[in-house]
């Protein structure tokens, strides 16, 4: 679509949407909700990693005053799951994680709830847990779901392989792998490990459901996504889509964690079961992390050949993903990092291999990024090493091979000037540190006996949206009296400024004032119009298309029932500031405001009607990708980046203070520039968390140890860097809105390792597995290195 | 959620104690572990005795002839804001800037703190080190004891049923002594200590001290540490010595927070900052 | 005077937002379930219940508070404000203003009590430096934002007025 010059609104700071709401209180989340004769539900939750239910006791609960009602995985008959329906509502037979719900209590007070829950006694047959990914890839190891081949998948897309623990396995096949080495003057092999995360959005995931007469049902969630929400649950429970209503409110924060569905089915069927009162389940912190889903671990193994001038000519990469008892997103997230799997590079040759594995630990999600900053922890690290065995400085080597106008990627998609630079991001950041290549041996000796060193270290990032090739979006925007318009989508705001940024495009087509778009926080699938999901930063890029369109649709009928009015052609008009005229006559003329409920003539008659756009989106030219060779074209939109880095290492205690931070991204076009600038601070600092102090910590048999964020840390204000920078190119993207890319996620990639070289850089040291703690770092100096994971 | 209990918030010293006699009673002082306790673990106690009206526990004092006296409900934040108290025991206080957040520290106080007798509380290096005294109350009248008395193990306390700690009395260390404070946390805002230690030297009277929390079930004062500090005080050897004695004397376990082998390795960091900030500095936040 | 196990409902009397108020509460119910389940003043929020993460901050006696960890009962007498007392008349304060201008919220759970504990700290001192605000707000986890709008705001305040 064409990119103009002189836009008003887009481009420009312009005051959040939801400010006033959010800093006066007044933003009503879930969270904050009660519904008049309002149940509030509590779950009994397995503490084991893999047990055999032998029994449930539930009446002593039952007979509790003020209990409505208990309920136990045997009496629902419904499986639920996003793109492999694996997970009962509630565990039936068998757990799969520790944390993994096995009964729930409705009742009218909280307490109440909770205590009935601890009245129920389950008694478990303990079994063996598998833990890792590999293992559990063994021939021999415990089978976490013994009936895959039974479940409902996507066909086509996701192969979960049956009497085995592998959810899907994802090939990409790009050129000869085996010749591709053996043209190698250098093959190195690494292997490195990012551990299972939370995302801990502020919000924890809630819900009130209500089971209403007739087989219909309204559900208010703490949810990125009401209408695949809504499909799902109608899936699961086999009723009717109209007859499910789902409203979102404000959302405390997603990330990934909240699309999908979660806690409506149990919160429905407690509903149901307790005569269709309304019943709220809202996560503890504790359950957040040990029942609601979390983001993969990863193994990643590398094996890649590259000339002595410095270009990779093969890459074969293995993945290992754990994804813990259930599908959920994982197995897409295995996909999408597959076919992002080699960097933003031009690989002649690649063989990925993209395996998501079952395990006894809590089920893995989409978190921001979707994979990428796992695969580019290692893929970037993996560039530092290979530089540094050929002697080669890793800018220099990186420019070598990354993706240039004419290269095609491992999915076989040509690039062209148009796909975005990241050789201009990377050279941005490279600047912004004064990179002047690593320092020298003698330099890092002369640090250590000073006891701090210092280095620098650079990644580049990039990332498509990972979803199906047709999703779709579509907005409404419902004009007021006073010409001023609501705009009606169910794109989901839960911080990113997608409404802003949709409402300065809304401004800006309908040629009205920024304070005249209305945007309601309160998405509804009764009224507001159908969108897929808000994932894989597609919001502002597919929602500011529909808005455009929406709001073209809306001048038309203005121009239309103008032109009666002013008896010329509608070709002849033009709006602006709220009006329309006539072209070559601009006194000729008539306010948005007497035209958008109809245009009433001085005897009463009255032409026209209400005016209502209707825009519409779906993303258009992607295909599937082939089963066997992972060929094809995923990606609406690649936004590129590269984070560069400066860090001071206490050489005693091992504390990685950042010194500077730089990120560079191509984003096409800045949509609002303060807007963009707080998405990319936070998805840095959410960066920081994963590369130095996040993991979720497991016992052998599979507890987790830290379900709190009294053990689970996550950056705070103190833990900053000293100074952090932003810049970004601006390659349009030819239908982006007004040339933008989605860059929700990605300030978050590659954050860990732009870390992780800068620690290779000031010690001299590779590490392989995160989080870069200051105990793995202390330990590292003593031992003379980060192990490889085994 | 917390169970269903009773409260009662009594205004003398006299009152409570009769109040704590009641079984299943407990004290709550500013609530910042008590609540949640109460909302995590089984712990159902019948009847909460709120310490806050209780005058007597108020007070902070620092006299020249009595040294520093602390009552017991005093908050961390209100040992931060009395500026005579930084200047005068600065670790002390820079352990308390530590504790949790500033909200935290705004209804933390000194008695809870130590009654919880975590072996990480960040109070206890730093009292240990001044050899404090706590006036413990009971209905049978008052009793001091040093601090060292009150661990019993982790998060076990020796005070009997009904018995209270009053207030904290922290003796003058003498015009030459020098003290700091050093703590190991996971992130550079809140969080438990992996190790936290404190120190004090004093070169007129001969004293030493060290007390490293984190590394055993109680916090852990270095023993014998005068007579080495006297036998020899060149830098050098009597950093080696302290090094060979704090590691024959803790004993760090592995936990989420931190393995025994890292904690170690800090031990003996800190103990060689903390003898350069007793040497040279006793500003500072400590935080590490 | 009356069994004190008897004590299980407690008269409570305080103000909130300038307001007095008189209730009575079970003696387990914390502050903030009071302010969010009987007042039904709800822009304190539960992050975690446990202290860690500041959602639920409000001002208790003019000092910032994990109201999580407070009880209701302990909160007798007490003035208490909450974020919805700071606009007065629809009037947003300086710092609610600031926040806005400087693209300071996000998904905006953890808002209200970021503005709480950056007001009182700008009322005990109207000219914060850095490292103070930082501190002041070190209580209050946000997952969104990465803080530097946040203190960007509140500095923005600091530096203005006598």
């Amino acid at each position: 679509m064409e990119t103009r010059q002189n836009l008003r609104f887009v481009g420009h700071t312009t005051a959040r949407k939801d400010g006033v709401a959010k800093v006066t209180g007044s933003a009503q989340f879930v969270h904050d909700m009660a519904l008049p004769g309002m149940l509030y539900g509590k779950l009994v939750r397995s503490p084991h990693a893999s047990a055999r239910i032998v029994r449930i006791d539930t009446q002593a609960a039952e007979a509790m005053p003020g209990v409505r009602a208990v309920l136990v995985g045997g009496e629902l008959n419904a499986k639920i799951g996003l793109y492999v329906r694996d997970k009962d509502i509630l565990a039936r037979d068998f757990v799969r994680y520790q944390g993994e719900a096995v009964a729930a209590v409705a009742a009218t007070e909280e307490w109440i709830a909770e205590e009935a829950c601890r009245a129920i006694r389950v008694e478990y047959e303990v079994l063996p847990p598998v833990l890792d990914p590999r293992q559990a890839m063994q021939p021999d190891a415990p089978l976490v779901h013994p009936d895959l081949e039974q479940y409902h998948c996507l066909k086509g897309v996701f192969c979960p392989q049956p009497k085995t623990n592998i959810a899907h396995q994802q090939k990409i096949r790009k050129g000869n792998v085996v010749d591709g080495f053996a043209q190698s003057d250098l093959v190195v092999e690494t292997r490195f490990y990012s551990p299972p995360v939370q995302h801990v959005a502020l919000e924890t995931h809630t819900c009130i459901a209500q089971a209403l007469p007739g087989d219909k049902v309204e559900i208010w969630s703490s949810a990125q996504s009401p209408f695949t929400l809504r499909n799902l649950f109608s899936l699961c429970f086999g009723l009717a889509q109209q007859d499910v209503r789902v409203h979102v409110p404000y959302v405390g924060g997603g990330f990934g964690g909240k699309a999908g569905i979660h806690l409506e089915p149990l919160a429905y069927a407690l509903s149901r079961k307790a005569g269709g009162r309304p019943v709220k389940l809202l996560m503890s912190r504790e359950e957040e992390f040990n029942t609601m889903p979390s983001r993969q671990g990863l193994f990643s193994h590398y094996k890649t050949g590259v000339s002595k001038e410095g270009k990779i000519l093969a890459l074969q990469i293995e993945y290992y993903w754990d994804a813990g008892a259930y599908a959920d997103y994982g197995v897409n997230v295995g996909r999408a990092a597959a076919y992002s799997g080699a960097g933003p590079y031009q690989i002649p040759a690649c063989k990925i291999d993209s395996f998501v594995v079952y395990t006894n630990k809590v089920f893995g999600t989409a978190y921001r990024g979707f994979g990428h900053l796992e695969v580019l922890w290692g893929i970037e690290r993996n560039m530092d090493i290979l530089a540094c065995r050929l002697g080669l400085d890793p800018v220099e080597f990186r420019l070598r091979n990354v993706l240039m106008p004419g290269d095609t990627t491992i999915t076989g998609e040509p690039i062209t000037e148009h796909t975005g630079r990241p050789d201009f991001c990377l050279k941005q950041v490279a600047e912004a540190i004064h990179w002047q290549g690593w320092q020298s041996e003698e330099q890092r000796i002369r640090a250590r006996s000073q006891g701090v060193a210092r280095g620098k270290g650079v990644a580049l990032l990039h990332k498509a949206p990972a979803m199906p090739p047709a999703t779709s979006s579509a907005v409404l925007l419902k004009f007021n009296e006073n010409g001023s318009v609501d705009l009606l989508t169910s794109i989901i705001d839960y911080g990113q400024g997608t409404y802003t940024a949709m409402a300065q495009a809304a401004a800006e087509e309908l040629k009205i004032p920024l304070e005249k778009v209305n945007v309601p926080w309160d998405s509804d699938t009764a009224f507001t119009p159908y969108d897929w999901q808000t994932v894989a930063s597609r919001g502002a890029f597919m929602g500011c298309r529909a808005v455009i369109a929406a709001a073209q649709d809306a001048l038309r009928q203005i121009k239309e029932t103008a032109s009666q009015v002013l008896r010329c052609s509608v070709e002849d008009l033009v709006c602006e500031n709220e009006m329309v005229s006539l072209a070559h006559r601009p006194d000729i003329r008539l306010a948005y405001a007497d035209l958008v409920m109809g245009y009433v003539y001085p005897n009463g008659n009255a032409i026209g009607g209400p005016v209502i756009g209707f825009g519409r989106y779906i993303a258009q030219g992607l295909t599937h990708l082939d089963p066997e060779t992972g060929q094809g074209l995923p990606a609406l939109d690649w936004t590129y980046g590269a984070h560069g880095v400066e860090i001071e290492v206490d050489l005693a205690t091992g504390d990685i203070k950042i010194l500077q931070l730089a990120t560079s991204l191509d984003v096409g076009q800045v949509l609002n520039p303060q807007a963009l600038r707080g998405q990319v601070i936070g998805g840095v600092v959410q960066g920081i968390g994963s590369a130095l102090y996040e993991e979720l910590q497991f016992s052998p048999q599979g507890e987790l140890l830290n379900p709190g964020l009294l053990d689970y840390k996550i950056p705070t204000a103190r833990d900053l860097p000293e100074s952090m920078q932003q810049s970004y190119v601006l390659t349009k993207q030819p239908d982006g809105p007004y040339g933008a890319r989605g860059v929700a996620e990605h300030p978050m990639i590659s954050v860990p390792s732009a870390i992780g070289n800068a620690l290779y850089d000031a010690l001299g040291l590779d590490f392989f597995q995160l989080p870069l703690n200051a105990e793995r770092v202390c330990l590292a100096l003593q031992q003379g290195g980060n192990e490889m994971p085994r | 959620m917390i169970a269903p209990l009773a409260y009662t918030k009594p205004r003398s010293l006299a009152e409570a104690l009769e109040l704590l006699q009641i079984a299943h009673s407990l004290p709550l002082a500013g609530g910042t572990d008590l609540l949640v306790e109460l909302k995590k673990s089984n712990k159902r106690p019948a009847l909460l005795v709120d310490l806050k009206g209780i005058p007597d526990l108020d007070e902070l004092a620092l006299t020249a002839d009595r040294g520093l006296r602390i009552g017991a409900n005093v908050t961390m934040n209100r040992l931060i804001e009395s500026g005579e108290l930084v200047s005068a025991f600065p670790a002390l206080t820079d352990a308390a800037m530590t504790v949790g957040t500033d909200q935290i520290r705004n209804r933390a106080t000194v008695g809870g703190n130590l009654c919880h007798a975590s072996p990480s509380a960040d109070l206890a290096p730093p009292l240990f080190v001044l050899d404090t005294q706590l006036v413990v109350a009971s209905l049978q009248g008052e009793r001091r004891i040093p601090i060292s008395a009150l661990w019993q193990g982790a998060k076990q306390n020796t005070l009997q049923p009904g018995e209270l700690i009053v207030q904290i009395e922290v003796p003058w260390p003498g015009a030459a002594a020098k003290m700091a404070f050093l703590k190991k946390m996971r992130t550079a805002g809140h969080d438990l200590a992996l190790v936290n230690m404190a120190g004090l030297l004093d070169p007129v009277q001969g004293r030493c001290r060290i007390c490293i929390g984190g590394c055993a079930c109680t916090p852990v004062l270095l023993p014998g540490t005068d007579t080495l500090y006297q036998e020899s005080r060149d830098p050098d050897q009597l950093t080696a010595r302290l090094l060979a004695l704090a590691e024959a004397t803790i004993v760090p376990i592995d936990d989420v927070r931190a393995s025994a082998r890292y904690r170690r390795e800090i031990v003996a960091v800190f103990l060689q900052r903390l003898l350069k900030l007793l040497a040279v500095e006793t500003k500072g936040w400590g935080r590490c | 005077m009356l069994n004190p196990l008897e004590q299980t409902i407690i008269s409570l009397q305080l103000r909130v937002n300038g307001l007095p108020v008189q209730e009575d509460v079970p003696a387990q119910m914390t502050l903030l379930e009071f302010l969010r389940q009987r007042l039904r003043l709800t822009g304190a929020k539960e992050g975690c219940g446990s202290g860690e993460c500041g959602a639920c901050t409000v001002l208790l006696d003019g000092r910032p508070v994990n109201a999580c960890l407070v009880l209701a009962a302990e909160a007798n007498d007490a003035e208490i404000r909450t974020i919805e007392g700071e606009a007065r008349d629809g009037r947003l304060t300086p710092l609610q203003q600031a926040f806005i201008e400087h693209g300071a919220i996000q998904c905006g759970f953890c808002t209200s009590g970021m503005v709480l504990s950056a007001q009182a700290l700008l009322e005990r001192n109207p000219h914060p430096g850095r490292e103070e605000i930082v501190e002041a707000i070190a209580g209050h986890l946000c997952r969104c934002t990465g803080y530097v709008q946040i203190v960007e705001a509140i500095e923005s305040v600091a530096g203005k007025g006598s």
